[in-house]
């Protein structure tokens, strides 16, 4: 088939670029751009090959690394890596090679006067392979991996303007927090694999349900501890709010886009739906009186941090000075909302309102991906050219730098959620949900969404105000950072045009599938059994 | 003040780095026979490497390592495993194609040349573990000064 013949390449394009990239770089400056932005172009190929695809036929693709089948020769249990990838999955594989291949072309402009590209250029591709992983895998370890690949490359790219204070203090920190991060996962997963000897997903969601015990319940809650870290949920975002600031712009539109999604929210959703079946836990074990995990209870755990993340996040980002720090806070608010729908969906599971909840959780993560990446990016526009961040200096930004301004506000009425944007749909579906559900987690996301407008309306005020000295001097960007920018816009504007279709299309479906009522996940893997 | 180490600490480096050396390619070529294979032969020959650089200094180092030559080398090693993957896709990734139905490396189990490509994606490992440790170490050693 097309889609399954094609699903290596998403990891090996981008892992042959990375490794090929020492011996290119022997052949100049030139060389290694053109080749960090091929390697990329290709990807975000594959990777939209690969959404069509799934979006196109709605199964899901199961593939198994090393032969033809997961299974092994005379028994009917999964002994290899397989890759599984939903239609979640591949939402998350485009828009992460989308954002990537912005982020790589931006660089170009952005990162010129840095030194060390070579290994710049090496640590954006692993990062992107990292997430590409996680995105697609359906065995735990091999998640955990990634996750990994991910992290560390994500640790040495915060880091990565050594010679600033701030980007040592920053990587420091988001290293110690992160790798006590990771080690609750590989606990969790240790735990689980001592349990029940499996680590493929869909296998071992069967024995969580034929045998729910005390120790997959632990597990669970590492995994929900250590990926709340992973995502910057409130008590445990302070690495964020200073990894963002620090690192390079390009590199901060994809922390804030994509790593702490995929590694945060994509995560949480897949261990949640396909290794603790709801469907099963939920509705089929506790109907029949069995012993069962209870996922309402977890759905409201969700739902309690995200609300403190709602409110924290979003309030923090109106008291900032620091535009990229304004930016961080403000991107842990909007992860507030993601988790809030997360929750709402697992707490009220098999109903319309959680499917409602987890179709808008799913759309607000892409959505976000988008405006945020196209607000870092906007925000290192202002740093390369005017080399402040301070929203005190930035006064009359709109007279000298018309378009960057245009950027920032179409990114800005994006976030808080104005009608003609994307941002307003999905955060209507997380509205709408919340408010059927339980009216208070409606009336607080609406006050979160109070405080995320003061805090863009500020800065916004600030851009069309009288120009200062400093600002009088600047000017637009050049092609290779106003090109990202202006495609982010107009992905922007053309998801705003079409809400309610990408939501009843792909967002819906997605939701769906995710949810597996009819045991979807571990259904393609099981169907697998004696094949070849 | 030299940056070396004593007559005695040079004499035996100089007759122990060939062994460590040894010792390292041995585990990495029997890694799919004996305990031990690519990360653990590829440390064991980069720990030769850095005996070099404390027992003969930092100076004697510098002659000895080319950035550029270590970097590309960590590469083909990532390249060659990457490769060897590669070689089954036909059937899946990572199939062993070279087991099954491959030239010379589908040997009696137990001997030298059999596993299909694990002995190829061992000495990649090898290669890139120790390329990159003895750079890692290196950039260690050359970083600036103790103040500032």
């Amino acid at each position: 088939m097309n889609g399954e013949a094609i699903l290596p390449y998403l990891i090996i394009i981008p892992l042959f670029g990375a490794f090929a990239m020492p011996i290119v770089n022997l052949a100049g400056k030139k060389a290694r751009e053109a080749w960090a932005v091929l390697i990329s172009a290709l990807t975000f190929i594959v990777s939209s090959v690969i959404f069509y695809h799934i979006w196109n036929t709605g199964e899901i693709i199961v593939y198994t690394l090393g032969a033809e089948t997961p299974f092994g020769q005379g028994v009917d249990f999964p002994i290899r890596i397989v890759w599984e990838v939903d239609l979640f999955g591949a939402i998350m594989v485009f828009i992460v090679a989308f954002v990537s291949l912005m982020a790589v072309i931006y660089s170009i402009g952005y990162m010129k006067h840095d030194t060390g590209l070579d290994k710049y250029y090496t640590l954006i591709l692993i990062l992107e392979l990292g997430m590409l992983g996680i995105a697609i895998t359906g065995d735990l370890f091999n998640f955990y991996v990634f996750l990994e690949i991910m992290s560390i490359a994500s640790y040495a790219l915060v880091a990565f303007r050594n010679d600033t204070w701030e980007g040592i203090e920053a990587g420091i920190k988001y290293m110690f927090v992160g790798s006590i991060a990771s080690a609750f996962v590989l606990l969790g997963i240790a735990l689980l694999y001592g349990q029940y000897g499996t680590l493929t997903m869909g296998y071992l969601a069967v024995k969580i349900v034929q045998n729910p015990t005390v120790t997959a319940k632990v597990a669970l809650a590492l995994f929900i501890a250590g990926l709340l870290f992973k995502s910057g949920a409130s008590p445990v975002h302070m690495w964020l709010a200073d990894a963002h600031p620090a690192a390079p712009s390009s590199i901060s539109a994809m922390l804030s886009g994509l790593v702490i999604k995929i590694g945060g929210i994509y995560a949480i959703a897949r261990i949640l739906f396909s290794i603790y079946t709801p469907m099963a836990h939920s509705i089929v074990l506790e109907a029949y009186l069995q012993p069962h995990i209870n996922m309402s209870a977890i759905g409201w755990i969700i739902i309690i941090f995200a609300c403190l993340t709602l409110i924290i996040g979003n309030a923090m980002a109106v008291i900032q000075t620091d535009m990229k720090r304004l930016l961080a806070y403000s991107s842990v608010g909007q992860i507030g909302y993601i988790l809030l729908g997360l929750g709402i969906s697992i707490a009220a599971y098999g109903t319309q309102t959680g499917e409602i909840a987890l179709a808008g959780a799913i759309y607000h993560t892409v959505n976000h991906a988008l405006m945020k990446a196209l607000l870092f990016l906007v925000a290192g526009v202002v740093i390369h050219q005017l080399g402040t961040r301070n929203l005190n200096e930035l006064s009359g930004l709109a007279k000298t730098m018309p378009k960057t301004t245009f950027a920032f506000l179409i990114g800005a009425a994006a976030i808080v959620g104005m009608p003609p944007l994307n941002g307003f749909a999905s955060k209507w579906l997380i509205y709408e949900s919340s408010a059927i559900f339980n009216p208070i987690l409606g009336a607080i996301a609406i006050i979160g969404t109070a405080f995320c407008t003061a805090a863009y309306v500020r800065v916004l005020y600030t851009f069309f105000g009288r120009p200062s000295e400093k600002v009088m001097a600047a000017k637009d960007p050049e092609t290779s950072m106003m090109l990202p920018m202006l495609l982010l816009v107009l992905a922007i504007i053309i998801m705003g045009l079409l809400p309610w279709q990408i939501s009843d299309k792909v967002m819906i479906p997605a939701a769906r599938m995710l949810e597996q009522f009819r045991f979807e996940y571990i259904n393609a893997l099981m169907s697998l059994v004696g094949g070849a | 003040m030299t940056d070396d180490m004593g007559l005695i600490v040079k004499t035996m480096a100089r007759t122990t780095i060939p062994l460590i050396g040894i010792f390292g390619a041995y585990v990495v070529s029997h890694g799919h026979l004996t305990p031990g294979g690519g990360f653990q032969g590829g440390a064991t020959i980069a720990g030769a490497g850095i005996l070099f650089l404390i027992a003969f200094g930092l100076k004697e180092m510098k002659k000895a390592y080319n950035k550029h030559l270590y970097s590309a080398l960590e590469g083909i090693g990532g390249l060659v495993f990457l490769g060897a993957a590669m070689l089954g896709i036909g059937t899946a990734f990572f199939y062993n194609i070279l087991w099954n139905n491959g030239p010379i490396l589908n040997g009696e189990p137990g001997t030298l040349l059999s596993a299909g490509f694990l002995p190829i994606m061992n000495l990649a490992v090898g290669l890139k573990v120790f390329t990159g440790l003895v750079s890692a170490m290196a950039a260690i050693a050359l970083y600036r000064r103790w103040k500032s």
